[in-house]
């Protein structure tokens, strides 16, 4: 019998308070099926990586409104690669600029949900990127 | 990764090789079975301290506390913490880490363990689980039950000192009277001390300890206030006043004991799983219109069964 989960990390770095996104997208995968592994508010990178590779998960879902993701998604990918997790995949929503993501993708981050993206679009991604 | 090197990297006591192990072992899959016969022997090492007790009761926010004790005494440990898991989706918000700051803070190695339809307070995989930290060479384990119900002490079987944490305000001296999760514990404590009840509550187990028969270790009764961080030091105190008592106590025994109901559980899974395959489901079904036509009793039919 097939009893594997998938695991999600969903973390809140930077120093917004803001975390009502981040606990919807919680909720959402939880009701997909999903184990959600919810770390709180202002983590650093290397926190949440910690947490990521002692969870063992399939992905980091980061969530910023802050602009803080200019300087925490280049850290957490490194942090990734100096711990030999690469194939920990990151996904990331709040506030990112749409000219900005081409670049952010290019770097390292998988997928990028802007505000107004259905749950259900990020359920149905992650699902189709673990099989 | 190949099961050949992740042995090689969980004797090298590498932290991913062993968070694989423990999500290999909770999904129960094939190549645990050859994982763990390879490293049995470097397993059993650690002190198992199980906390129990209903949920909001502040059991993650003790946890913390306790590993933070425990690292200024220069010990080193591993956490597991169990939540719910939906029995409606299957998924699981795991939010425990959200209450261990310091021990996130100092690196100390957390896994939220999801219950997975397992009832009784922990999983069906956690005794492996915890064998699966130890290659990391933690001194202690602790381990953090879901959120409990009178009816949950599973933990009891696992854990080498038990800590019930109760709070004021959730019922009279007739719960305190009720078998189940009260007389599991080696340590009781009333958390949440600066709740109004909180020394009432702490008479009650009193009264409840004093009425029942005299045993040779007395549970003592802490109150504690965890968000403060008071009566975290008295607690440690008596998980290791507890320690000392198994360990004059003959604590080979008791663990012995325990994996001796562990096996047989193992065992009965498996002898149930290969004799239900090997009558298989047609037979069933068929035994089952038997019964139903009144063609057969079931006792007969379970008697023709198992003689296949």
């Amino acid at each position: 019998m097939d009893k594997a989960k998938i695991r999600v990390l969903i973390a809140k770095p930077g120093l917004d308070g803001h975390d009502r996104g981040a606990k919807v997208i919680a909720r959402a995968l939880r009701d997909s099926g999903m184990e959600v592994i919810y770390t709180g508010l202002r983590q650093s990178p290397e926190d949440i990586v910690e947490a990521a590779i002692q969870e063992d998960v399939h992905f980091i879902g980061l969530s910023i409104l802050s602009g803080a993701h200019s300087h925490i998604f280049p850290k957490v990918i490194e942090l990734l690669k100096e711990n030999d997790a690469e194939d920990i995949k990151i996904i990331a929503g709040g506030i990112i600029p749409d000219q900005e993501i081409p670049k952010w993708k290019e770097i390292g981050i998988d997928a990028i949900f802007g505000p107004g993206t259905s749950t259900i679009d990020i359920i149905d991604y992650i699902n189709r990127s673990v099989k | 990764m190949k099961p050949k090197d992740l042995i090689r990297k969980l004797k090298q006591g590498d932290v991913r090789a062993v968070a694989r192990l423990l999500t290999l072992i909770e999904n129960e899959d094939k190549a645990v079975e050859s994982i763990l016969k390879n490293i049995w022997p470097l397993t059993g090492n650690s002190y198992i301290i199980g906390i129990t007790g209903p949920p909001g009761a502040g059991k993650s926010t003790l946890v913390d506390l306790l590993a933070k004790t425990a690292i200024e005494n220069n010990l080193k440990i591993g956490i597991l913490a169990v939540d719910p898991t939906s029995p409606f989706s299957g998924g699981a918000v795991l939010g425990d880490r959200l209450r261990m700051n310091s021990a996130q803070k100092s690196g100390i190695f957390i896994r939220s363990v999801a219950s997975r339809g397992h009832l009784g307070g922990l999983t069906a995989t956690t005794r492996f689980m915890i064998n699966g930290l130890e290659m990391l060479g933690n001194d202690i384990t602790l381990v953090e039950t879901v959120g409990a119900g009178q009816g949950d002490v599973e933990i009891v079987k696992v854990a080498d000192t038990t800590i019930v944490v109760e709070v004021p305000g959730l019922g009279d001296e007739v719960q305190a009277q009720k078998a189940g999760i009260l007389e599991i514990g080696d340590i009781l404590l009333v958390n949440k001390g600066d709740r109004p009840g909180a020394d009432r509550l702490a008479k009650e187990l009193k009264m409840m300890l004093s009425l029942g028969e005299h045993k040779e270790w007395t549970p003592p009764i802490i109150t504690t206030t965890a968000t403060k961080e008071l009566g975290i030091e008295e607690l440690w105190n008596q998980i290791n006043n507890h320690k000392k008592y198994l360990e004059n106590k003959e604590i080979d025994e008791i663990r012995l004991s325990k994996i001796k109901y562990d096996l047989e559980n193992q065992l009965s899974q498996y002898l149930f799983t290969r004799k239900m395959i090997q009558i298989g489901e047609n037979e069933i079904q068929n035994m089952a219109e038997k019964i139903f036509n009144r063609e057969i009793d079931p006792f007969t039919a379970i008697e023709e069964m198992i003689k296949q």
